[in-house]
């Protein structure tokens, strides 16, 4: 009788588990996370204050706090998320260029291959016909084509990593721009080129940044073979759920490898700035962070149905 | 053990004019209480009341008919219960006339 390996019995259990089959987890599962259960710590960013909010970074600040959505909508009531009704929702304000962001705080017990899965579906705000410029993106509905698709202007998966103040600090990102900001399709995913501005950077005279992620909002480079169309589904308040697998190696200091749906991404090649200074009290930092961004005068939204955050040591 | 979340809605912000605040997903919930501090007003005849709403889609809106939190000088929270209020809330912040600006800290304390 032939017998089951290690590997081979722990495959069998993920397969046979109806919540984690459709992952595919790295040998140490850090958490599972079904929004159905509540927030799971993912909660709202805030950049660093003395205890007066008004000395938040301009860009730090006021980045919404998340949602648990049963994901409702005006014209069918309740679409639900995959299994049972909630999901976390991020949104934005209804204003050009505001983000929301939401962070769950780790620390790590080694440094290896970290991966980050989940199961995400995006919106723009339905907006009454006529709000804004219904041709957005230079054109109408025609019955398939929904001008709220060009409505989406980016979200961003990210890490904060810090190895304490005797070794260094980054920060992976990854976007999936929708759009530019004139409404034009771009649907690529991006890697920064650029550091994050910091609290302490800003304080220390660093300008407050256009884009949270980098210094200049041109500091994002095309991801080879990262051109991807979603799956919009043809009007805002039809919502259809794709698979996201993020891995990041904090032996290299980089990103490994990105999967959106069918699309696999070699992210190893790819620089991840580094910063020079030393922070304090972030010994090893593993930050989780996602966030949505509109370009127009509409809520733009982000929703995960659950998360799975695994790794290697 | 019954889940409660606290959102920030307004984390100190500063408004000008009459204003809304962002629609927030509350289907989950049984109970839900408005905490609002109120940071700054300014004005020859300073005054803030905000009304609560309810929505069946976070698009259109409507009061909830409770009694509004009304401000007249800084200092002081101030809160409201509420329940049987659907899926999504919000606050309706009206500037009486002759205030000038308003910095709000709310909170939305939500209970299973």
């Amino acid at each position: 009788m032939q017998q089951l390996s290690a590997d081979d019995l722990r495959h069998v259990l993920l397969s046979a588990n109806p919540a984690l089959s459709r992952f595919n987890p790295l040998p140490r599962i850090l958490f599972v996370n079904d929004f159905d259960e509540g927030t799971h710590g993912w909660c709202e960013l805030s950049g660093n204050h003395d205890n007066n909010l008004d000395n938040l970074r301009k860009k730090a600040r006021d980045l919404r706090p998340p949602q648990l959505s049963n994901c409702s909508f005006f014209d069918t009531g309740t679409h639900g998320s995959i299994s049972g009704n909630y999901a976390l929702k991020v949104s934005t304000r209804p204003v050009p260029n505001h983000m929301s962001q939401l962070i769950k705080r780790f620390t790590y017990v080694a440094k290896g291959l970290v991966q980050f899965e989940t199961y995400f579906t995006y919106k723009a705000e339905v907006v009454e016909p006529g709000e804004i410029d219904s041709e957005r993106g230079s054109r109408a509905w025609d019955g398939n084509y929904h001008p709220s698709a060009a409505q989406f202007g980016e979200f961003t998966i990210s890490n904060d990593v810090g190895e304490g103040e005797d070794g260094k600090r980054y920060h992976c990102a990854l976007r999936y721009q929708n759009t530019d900001h004139d409404g034009n399709f771009v649907q690529k995913w991006k890697y920064k080129t650029s550091l994050q501005p910091t609290t302490k950077m800003e304080r220390s005279g660093t300008a407050s940044p256009d884009d949270y992620h980098v210094m200049h909002p041109d500091d994002w480079e095309d991801v080879p073979g990262g051109y991807q169309a979603l799956c919009y589904n043809e009007i805002p308040t039809k919502i259809n759920w794709h698979y996201l697998r993020w891995v990041f190696d904090t032996r290299t200091r980089r990103n490994t490898e990105l999967q959106v749906n069918d699309l696999v991404m070699d992210l190893r090649d790819l620089p991840v700035p580094v910063y020079d200074e030393a922070y304090y009290g972030c010994e090893r930092l593993l930050n989780f962070c996602i966030d949505v961004r509109t370009y127009a005068p509409v809520r733009n939204f982000l929703w995960l149905d659950s998360v799975v955050v695994s790794a290697d040591w | 053990m019954r889940h409660s979340f606290t959102a920030v809605i307004e984390q100190a912000n500063v408004y000008t004019a009459n204003f809304d605040t962002e629609p927030y997903e509350t289907g989950w919930a049984t109970e839900a209480r408005w905490f609002v501090r109120l940071l700054e007003i300014n004005g020859d005849s300073p005054g803030l009341v905000l009304h609560p709403q309810i929505s069946p889609d976070g698009l259109h809106w409507m009061d909830e008919g409770s009694e509004p939190i009304t401000f007249d000088a800084t200092g002081m929270m101030q809160s409201l219960a509420l329940r049987d209020f659907g899926h999504w809330l919000r606050l309706r912040a009206e500037l009486a006339e002759g205030t000038t600006s308003v910095k709000v800290l709310i909170y939305l304390a939500l209970k299973e």
